[in-house]
């Protein structure tokens, strides 16, 4: 590969940003960061990073999950395809799998969140990195 | 909040005005009673003519009861539509308590203590309507008298009833005015008899034919028919006015029952909105601690994986002890979190449509590595195909990790810790077993207090919280399900949590 593997890192919290950002860099991915919902969504438009690990910013909203929702409503391929990895407090996985209703009719009552990855909050560095490694390898599946 | 600007106000109670509803439903009573006397007339002339070697006029008698009836039928049609307007009345606006009750209604109605509002307008109105009644009722008992032998007749003590009904219905004062009237009456009858102003119908009976004309008899008779009316008149109202009174006490006794219940719920109101601001403020800072304490764990986390292996072995040493330290405290957060989301209301918690066994496997994938390590064989039992339930998936997820948590923590390696979820008769039942080092007898009744640890835990294991049970017990109540625990301590402990499948 010519280029290296773009990550996009978004999280309300910039500290926890720069520092994922610090431990994706050093593991030689290249790096976007948003700092909040419609930045995140803009990047992502404009960078087309290879993988978005994105906050799932609750309980103030659930900005995180409508993000990943509205990414993968979209008609292009890349947007339905791109990788994504959650970063959730342990038990807030389960209520994004059983997310009763978008009340906008884009998803139904019911769904699986579509992503490919968690990592848990406080994220262990070591947890992420190979949370990455793994969604990777297998969207380089042929 | 608005909880202390709300008026609360006293409900206006049926029983604040009793005295009316009574007095109408009593002239009812009046009214069907009359009916009986009219009958009870009819049979009573027709049997004295057959068995009795008495004189008797029937078509006077029968013309007075003609009359009666005639004038029940009138009285019976007024006292429909006084009833009407009356719950009209009720229905519509609010009736005018306290108000002004006119003079003679004043002097009819029965005296109350003051401060209740016992008596309104349809109530003064019922009073002279009554009081009429009773009026005419000895008039009409007075003509059949007449025409039945006059003073001869021993049936006047029957003016004993009227006296008696306006008791009942009416003030002394106006009980006394009605034996008065009535006394007049059979005085009037007997002394037109005596002056020769009406005729004599003489009953042939044992009284001499001219009996009526004997001064000092018919002045005796008038005379113990008095004393009868007045003793009566006193002993009757007597009576009425203690049941009156005692209805009265009922009444006020009401009202302060009903001010107090709504006292009560006032203060409810407040200390469950005191409540519900204590939680939203735990939650609040819960989730404000929460998210700057995950990103100091994940930064020392950081330098202890990353940072140039040049680092003293203290300062490693160091930067490891915080790290763990934060991330305990986190933890404690979360679960801080997770309690007061459980103990919010069913208002702030979304219940939704959840499998059970879905919920069960998101848990063990963290659950499972967990006993791993901690070399305790972990058995599951979830049914083949789970039937979708209504409630809260992360509380639910809540407690499942938090009993798991506990059972994998308190159980020395080579234990085992058996996990099984099953809906069945409308049922959720999630039950731990293990083989741990089990709940002593007296600490039992605590476990469900927040951070409480019993000494033999806290002996086993320096980490956990102590709020795990409280969550578990928060979330089995907000489902409105049922937990038990049993345990020997030593050998292990089970615990079943039971939540409601259907709805």
């Amino acid at each position: 590969m010519a280029d290296r593997t773009k990550i996009l890192v978004v999280d309300d919290d910039r500290d926890l940003v720069d520092i994922l950002t610090m431990v994706l860099t050093s593991h030689g991915y290249e790096t976007v960061q948003a700092y909040d919902a419609p930045q995140g969504l803009t990047k992502a438009e404009e960078e087309h990073p290879d993988l978005i690990v994105l906050d799932v910013m609750m309980p103030e909203g659930t900005e995180g999950f409508h993000v990943v929702w509205s990414l993968r409503n979209r008609p292009e391929a890349y947007f339905q395809n791109v990788p994504i990895i959650m970063l959730t407090a342990i038990h807030q996985k389960t209520p994004l799998r059983f997310y009763p209703d978008s009340g906008d009719g884009t998803y139904e009552a019911g769904e699986y969140l579509p992503v490919q990855g968690f990592v848990d909050k406080p994220v262990e560095p070591r947890d992420l990195v190979s949370e990455v490694e793994r969604v990777l390898a297998i969207d380089r599946e042929p | 909040m608005d909880v202390g600007n709300k008026q609360h106000q006293i409900p206006e109670t049926p029983t604040a005005l009793p005295a009316t509803e009574v007095l109408i439903g009593r002239i009812g009573w009046l009214i069907r009673l009359r009916w009986v006397a009219v009958g009870g007339v009819l049979i009573f002339v027709e049997a004295v003519r057959r068995l009795l070697p008495i004189q008797l006029f029937p078509s006077r008698l029968y013309t007075v009861l003609g009359i009666l009836t005639l004038y029940n039928l009138t009285v019976w049609l007024v006292f429909v539509r006084l009833r009407r307007v009356r719950t009209d009345a009720v229905g519509s606006s609010r009736r005018d308590t306290g108000a002004v009750v006119g003079g003679l209604a004043r002097f009819l109605l029965p005296r109350v203590p003051p401060g209740v509002n016992y008596y309104d307008r349809p109530a003064a109105r019922a009073a002279v309507f009554a009081s009429c009644q009773i009026g005419l009722d000895l008039v009409f008992l007075a003509a059949l008298l007449h025409f039945a032998g006059g003073i001869e007749n021993p049936l006047r003590v029957f003016f004993v009833f009227h006296v008696i009904v306006a008791s009942i219905l009416l003030s002394r004062r106006a009980t006394y005015a009605h034996a008065t009237l009535g006394l007049l009456l059979l005085s009037a009858v007997a002394l037109g008899e005596f002056s020769g102003v009406l005729p004599h119908y003489s009953l042939q009976s044992h009284w001499r034919p001219d009996a009526y004309l004997d001064p000092h008899l018919v002045g005796t008779q008038l005379f113990l028919l008095g004393v009868t009316l007045y003793v009566s008149a006193y002993l009757a109202s007597s009576i009425a006015a203690r049941l009156r009174r005692r209805e009265v006490d009922v009444v006020v006794l009401s009202r302060h029952l009903a001010e107090k219940a709504v006292h009560l719920e006032a203060a409810y109101a407040e200390v469950s909105a005191g409540e519900k601001a204590k939680s939203q403020y735990m939650r609040k800072v819960a989730h404000e601690l929460r998210e700057p304490l995950g990103t100091i764990k994940t930064a020392l986390g950081v330098v202890l994986e990353f940072a140039p292996g040049a680092m003293a072995n203290r300062t490693r040493d160091l930067i490891r002890r915080a790290h763990h330290r934060a991330g305990e405290l986190a933890e404690v957060t979360q679960e801080l979190l997770s309690l007061s989301r459980a103990r919010g209301s069913r208002a702030t918690v979304e219940h939704t449509t959840l499998d059970p066994g879905e919920v069960s496997r998101l848990v063990l994938d963290e659950m499972r590595p967990r006993a791993a390590d901690a070399g305790v064989v972990l058995t599951v039992q979830i049914g083949e195909k789970q039937k979708e339930i209504m409630g809260d998936p992360e509380g639910l997820a809540d407690l499942m990790d938090n009993l798991l948590s506990n059972a994998i923590r308190y159980t020395p390696r080579n234990g085992t810790v058996t996990f099984s979820v099953q809906v069945a008769h409308g049922k959720l039942a999630i039950e731990v077993k293990d083989t741990g080092i089990g709940i002593p007898q007296e600490d039992l009744p605590r476990i469900y207090e927040e951070f409480f640890r019993s000494k033999t835990a806290r002996e086993y294991s320096p980490d956990g919280s102590g709020l795990g049970m409280a969550i578990v017990k928060a979330v089995v109540d907000q489902h409105q399900g049922t937990i038990s625990v049993e345990s020997s301590p030593g050998h292990g402990t089970r615990v079943r949590v039971e939540l409601p499948a259907a709805g």
